[in-house]
This record gives C-alpha cells, structure tokens and sequence, in this order.
C-alpha cells in the first residue's frame, strides 16, 4: 500500500491558479464520492484551504492512481479547464509519496510550510478535512493513523518550539507591544483615529485582549459610527482629539491625509492632564500622522510602521529559525509512522509466508505419502519430520521480519522477502492459499476503533 | 550559620540562577519554578529567624549580618506579596541571588562597625529600631530593584528593539506599580527607625541626636527619600523619573545605613 499525495500551495501556484481548484464543498464531496469509485484509489483525504488544494490517497497502483489524481484536479476540481495563464501541469502541482508524502503532511499541520510559519489556522483547517474524509467515508485505517499522527506532530511542534509564540502582524504585535507597557489591557481605554481595514484590525485584536474601551474617532464621523457600532465603541470626530487624548492609554493611529494630526505639543498636554500616566502610540499611517518628536516625550512611547514591521519581521526570522528545530521533531515521529506501516505489511507478509510454507509442506507430504504404505505411527512420525524442517527453516527469515518492523530500512526488508519467496508471485508454488488469506484480510479496520491519545479529534470520530 | 540559613541561602541561589535562565532563554516555566523557589526560601528564612533563640550563643538581630539578612527576607516577602497580583517573576533573577549573598554575609565575616554596647544592648527600642529600618531598606530595595528593571524596560521600549528571541520583563505598568506601593510602605518604616533610633540614643545618652556619621548620613538618606516620595505623590513626577530616583536614592541610602557603619 502507497500513500500518494497530489497538489498545489501557495509556493508553486499563484492564487489565481489556486482559486481555480479551490472547489465548494458540495462540489468537492461529489467529486471525492467519484473518485472513491475507482480501485486504483483507497482512502482519500482533501484539504483545501485558501493557500493550498492537496489530496491524500492510499493506493496499490501508485502510476494508476497518479493518473487518476491528474483526472480528478483537472476534470472533477477544475471544470475541465485549465486555469488562466496556467502552464503545464507539473509546473503547479507537485506529487509526493510515502516518506515524502507523510513528511509533507506534518509539515503542513505544523504549520511550517504555510505562508505565515507558525499559524494556528492550518491544523483546525486540516482537522476540519479529516472530519470531513470520515463523514464521506473515505478516510480509513491508514490516512487515519497518518492524519492523527501529524495532529500529534503539530501538538509537539507548537509545545516544543518557539514557532508559534513570536506575533508576526501588525496588530498582534500592537499589542503585544502595549503589554509590555501595560500590566492588564483590560482596564485600559484605545483611542483609534481612521476607520479603514487596518484600524478595524487593530479593533479587533484590542477587543480579544479584553480591552472594552475603545473609541474610534475619524474625519467622516458616519464612517466611524459604522465601524464603532460592529465593536461597541463611541464614534468621535478629530476635533474631538484633545478630550480623548487626555484619558487615553493606546492611541493607533491609521488616516489618510497630510500633515501630522498628533504634534509633540498635543501629547506633551495630555501626558500632564493624565499626570505623566505612560501612552503608547502606534503610527501606522503613511504619511505619518504622528509627529516622531513625539518619542522624545519621556512618558510617551511611538512605534511608526516601520517600527512594528521591523519587529514582525525579527520574529517571522525566529520563527523560521524555530522551523529547523520543528524539522527534527517531524523526522522522529515520521520515524515512528514508518514503522506502524512496515508492521502493516510485515505482519501480512509472515502470515502469507506461513501459510504458502504450510501448503507447499502438506502438498508434498499428500502426494508422497500416497506412494509409501505407512503405518498410521510412521505418517505422524514424518508429518511431524516436515513439519519440523518448515519451521526451521522459516525461522530465521520470520524472525527477522518481525523484528525489522522497528528499524529504518523495515519496508525494504519486507519487499525483499516477497521478491525472495516470490510472495507476490500468483504462480509459485502454495500461491494458491492466498486467496484464502485475502478474503480474512480484506476487512478495513474502521477509523473509530483505532487508538490514538494524543490528539483530540479523535473523540470525535 | 544555622541549617536553615544555609538551606534557605542555597534555595535562593539556585531560585535567582533558574530565573536567570529563564529570563535569557526566555523560558516563562523556569521562572515561575523560580518564583516557587524563593517563596520556599522564605519561608526557610523565616524559620532560621524563629529559631535563633535555639542556639547557645544568641546572635543579636541588632547585629549588621543579620539586620541585613532580615532586610532581604522583608524585600523577599514583598515582592512575593506583590507577585500575587502582578507578573513579576523576572525580578526573581536579581532578588534570588542578591537574598542568597544576604543570607551568607555572616560567613563572610561582615561586621558591624558600631559601638559593640550599643549593639549587644537587648530591650525592645534598639529592636525596634533595626526591625523597622530593615524592614524599611527591605521594602525601598525592592523600590530600587523594580527601578532598575523600569530602566531596563524603558530603554528597550525607546530603542525599539523588541523582535525575535529577548528578554522577557515585567510590563512598565507592573515595575511602577511596585515603585509605588513598596515606596508607600517602605519610607514610612524608615521614618519608624530613624524615631525609634533616636529615642534608643536618647535612652543611652540622654540626648536624642548622637551626631555620629550613622545618624547624619541616615537622616539625609531619609530627606532625600522625604523628596522623592513628595515628588511622587504630590508633584506628578513620571514613572522614568520615579524609577531614576529610587536607583539613585537606593544608593545613596545603603550607602548611608550601611556604608557608612561598615567602613568605619
């Protein structure tokens, strides 16, 4: 069994490529319904989020399933047509399988190879697809083992690493910078001046912090009252400013226009009406919007944008660091992996080899026995003789599969005892006790018997 | 040296270097260790005070060592008192080690430069008297140590140096709300034992100023944190200037309680 992986993300595909095969949801579980058809593929799983469209399958027929996977992108995800302005296939989607494949999905659930290293989106999304897969019914024993796995990996990544602690936008590191200033964000009153998309993220970032008073003031005071009334705070025009300057603990400010609306001698009367409390102002404006003079003010701390982006940028470069060492804990649990799916195949492997052994033994001792004239004593006593040199001889090859299972090159021991005992060849002698064998095993153990502790998605299976 | 000064120098120690990787590495769990670390170090400490009157020969409390000894417990007990409502735990870098040096000075051989009768005089004003200074140089040490650390703090917030991997300190806010609440208690302990001192002397002389170089050099200690509380309180200084001031004024007053007795 082969784990293929087929797909396109944010570093081979632009986004409108990637919103070409960006499939809705009913489209997408129609599609994965038709492809389950085919018995080239096994068990499915579709992530698709805005920055990447990937399909997980298990397969025997990796060339087969590899064609069918193009099929299913191109026809099923994509209409039929190729994307605008895309060039040929390969030049945006990449395949990967078994070793690679299983790496490829850790490293997505831990978030390293997503636009912003370290976000927490990816794994809800990637949970989120796994629900889904189980809900269809196309995920099984092994995409099961694979995705809980990776959950388990991010889990470690996230508390082993520093990846996620760093903020890298704008807003988060606002705030971030504010609790260095500020003991308890809680208890404390914004002042916003603009109402575009860059203060509406600030808004929303302040009010997760718990921070309730906010005030948003702007030139078009109707504008401020829209964006105010969606975060529960007061709307204001800019001759407001003095007022709210007086008890404002964050200023951020984000407003078109020329001309700095906030001047040292501004700040320099509100820092003494609120007795030298400290203010912390964040100029995101371009042009700036806040005197830079205004730093000087002992009690007053301004960070412009280039500031704040030069403090994202520092933690993106810590996060990336992060990401090497992240890379060692994905290795290991790959590891790990590996070894749950040698055992897959080795255990089958013994078991076939036992009971060709055992049919080629009674084959023989059947044919030969029938010549000789033997007392019932005498047939125990060389039935137990062949017997005797069967497992003698297995010995060694069978105990040395079970225990290849825990090493690194386990799967490439099993093959070549297949090739060497000609396991997977129909026509060598006591093939015929495989069909036998297929029909006991052919029983998919379902996904929700399977045991994982280290991940909560699992109760929800 | 007892066995639970030696314990309680060793937990200390061993606190304020946990703290001290933790603040580097940055690592918020040594820390909070850390801070467990000296809470059982207090209460060691305490101990070793509670049972002084155990041994053969009882040391005097009046004696510097251990008036110094029981000025870190004090500066200990507050900042732990503070830490309940405020994160603070990096303090515990400077606090832990700076307590374990306390602890051990008696082994060191520090002694008082003070008049050995006045010292060995038991009764309950020159106690008083070192009890409430200690307490108080306690406190306004933990007023000069969050001053450094607002410093630190500010600086770094000024320069603007903030990404990546750094140090991970206390807020502005918490570092001044230290300032405030250990200058609110501390000076006015100090100002019960410079009247507790004084009415010790008078005990003893019949006067209530002895003239000497302690008492000089502790009054003006005690003006110049006069000033620096009046400045805080009624005149609207800052939280920079309030946290230069109680460095500086921290100097000056160790200095004067202790420098002074000890180089004479």
């Amino acid at each position: 069994m082969k784990i293929l992986l087929l797909g396109m993300s944010h570093r081979s595909a632009p986004v409108e490529i990637r919103e070409h095969y960006a499939a809705e949801d009913s489209v997408a579980e129609a599609a994965l319904r038709r492809l389950a058809e085919h018995p080239e593929i096994g068990e499915i799983v579709l992530i698709s989020t805005c920055n990447r469209v990937e399909v997980v399958v298990t397969t025997q027929s990796p060339e087969e399933a590899r064609s069918r996977l193009k099929h299913f992108f191109r026809e099923e995800l994509g209409g039929g047509t190729p994307a605008p302005g895309e060039g040929a296939f390969d030049d945006h989607f990449y395949l990967h399988a078994d070793q690679e494949a299983v790496g490829h999905v850790f490293r997505v659930a831990s978030a390293i190879d997503s636009m912003v290293v370290g976000e927490p989106q990816i794994l809800g999304q990637m949970k989120d697809a796994y629900r889904g897969s189980i809900e269809l019914g196309t995920c099984g024993p092994i995409l099961s083992r694979l995705f809980q796995k990776a959950f388990a990996t991010a889990k470690r990544v996230k508390n082993e690493t520093r990846i996620a602690q760093r903020p890298v936008s704008v807003a988060r590191v606002a705030v971030e910078l504010a609790r260095q200033i500020f003991e308890d964000l809680s208890d404390k009153k914004a002042l916003m001046i603009g109402a575009g998309e860059m203060i509406e993220a600030a808004l929303f970032a302040l009010k997760r912090e718990g921070l309730d008073s906010l005030r948003v003031a702007n030139r078009t005071r109707p504008r401020a009252e829209e964006l105010a009334a969606r975060f529960g705070a007061t709307a204001h025009g800019l001759e407001d400013l003095d007022a709210l300057l007086k008890d404002s603990d964050i200023v951020l400010s984000c407003i078109g226009g020329q001309g700095h609306v906030l001047d040292a001698a501004r700040v320099t009367r509100a820092l003494s009406a609120r007795r030298n409390h400290p203010v912390f102002l964040i100029d995101i404006g371009v042009p700036r919007n806040i005197d830079p003079a205004v730093d000087d003010l002992d009690s007053a701390y301004l960070y412009d944008i280039d500031d704040i982006q030069g403090i994202a940028f520092s933690n993106e470069e810590e996060r990336r660091r992060e990401a090497s060492l992240a890379e060692t804990i994905i290795l290991e649990e790959q590891e790990r992996l590996a070894g749950w799916m040698v055992s897959l195949k080795a255990v089958p492997t013994i078991r076939q080899l036992r009971a060709r052994a055992e049919a080629v033994r009674q084959g023989e001792l059947g044919s030969s026995l029938s010549k000789m004239d033997l007392s019932d004593a005498q047939t125990k006593r060389v039935e137990a003789l062949t017997r005797s040199i069967v497992n003698k001889l297995l010995h060694r090859p069978l105990a040395r599969l079970g225990a290849q299972t825990e090493q690194d090159q386990g799967l490439a021991v099993v093959e070549e005892a297949r090739a060497l005992f000609g396991l997977d060849d129909s026509d060598a002698p006591g093939a015929e006790v495989d069909s036998e064998l297929d029909a006991s095993e052919s029983e998919p153990v379902p996904a929700k018997t399977l045991k994982d502790d280290d991940d909560e998605v699992g109760s929800a299976r | 040296m007892t066995e639970f000064q030696q314990a309680a120098a060793a937990i200390y120690l061993a606190a304020g270097i946990l703290a001290l990787l933790g603040l580097a590495l940055p690592a918020p769990r040594l820390t909070r260790i850390a801070v467990w670390g000296v809470g059982l170090g207090a209460l060691i400490h305490g101990a070793a005070f509670a049972t002084l009157h155990e041994l053969d020969s009882v040391p005097q409390l009046t004696d510097l060592p251990y008036a110094i000894s029981f000025m870190a417990w004090i500066a200990v007990l507050s900042l732990l008192v503070l830490m309940w409502r405020l994160r603070l735990g990096s303090l515990t870098a400077a606090v832990g080690p700076l307590a374990f040096l306390a602890v051990f000075l008696p082994t060191l051989g520090v002694q008082s430069g003070t008049d050995a009768d006045l010292l060995s005089m038991r009764g309950t004003m020159p106690h008083a008297h070192v009890l409430l200074s200690s307490a108080g140089l306690g406190m306004l040490g933990i007023t000069g140590l969050a001053g450094v650390f607002y410093l630190i703090e500010h600086r770094r917030l000024k320069k603007k140096r903030l990404g990546g991997r750094r140090l991970s300190l206390p807020s502005l806010e918490a570092l001044d709300r230290v300032n405030l609440a250990t200058l609110m208690i501390g000076f006015p302990l100090l100002t019960l034992g410079l009247i507790t001192g004084s009415a010790w002397v008078h005990a003893t002389s019949g006067s209530y100023w002895s003239g000497s170089p302690h008492a000089v050099w502790t009054l003006v200690g005690w003006g110049v944190y006069g000033g620096m509380s009046a400045a805080r309180f009624f005149g609207g200084q800052g939280a920079r200037q309030a946290a230069a001031s109680a460095v500086g004024g921290f100097i000056f007053l160790l200095f004067a309680v202790i420098g002074v007795e000890m180089i004479r």
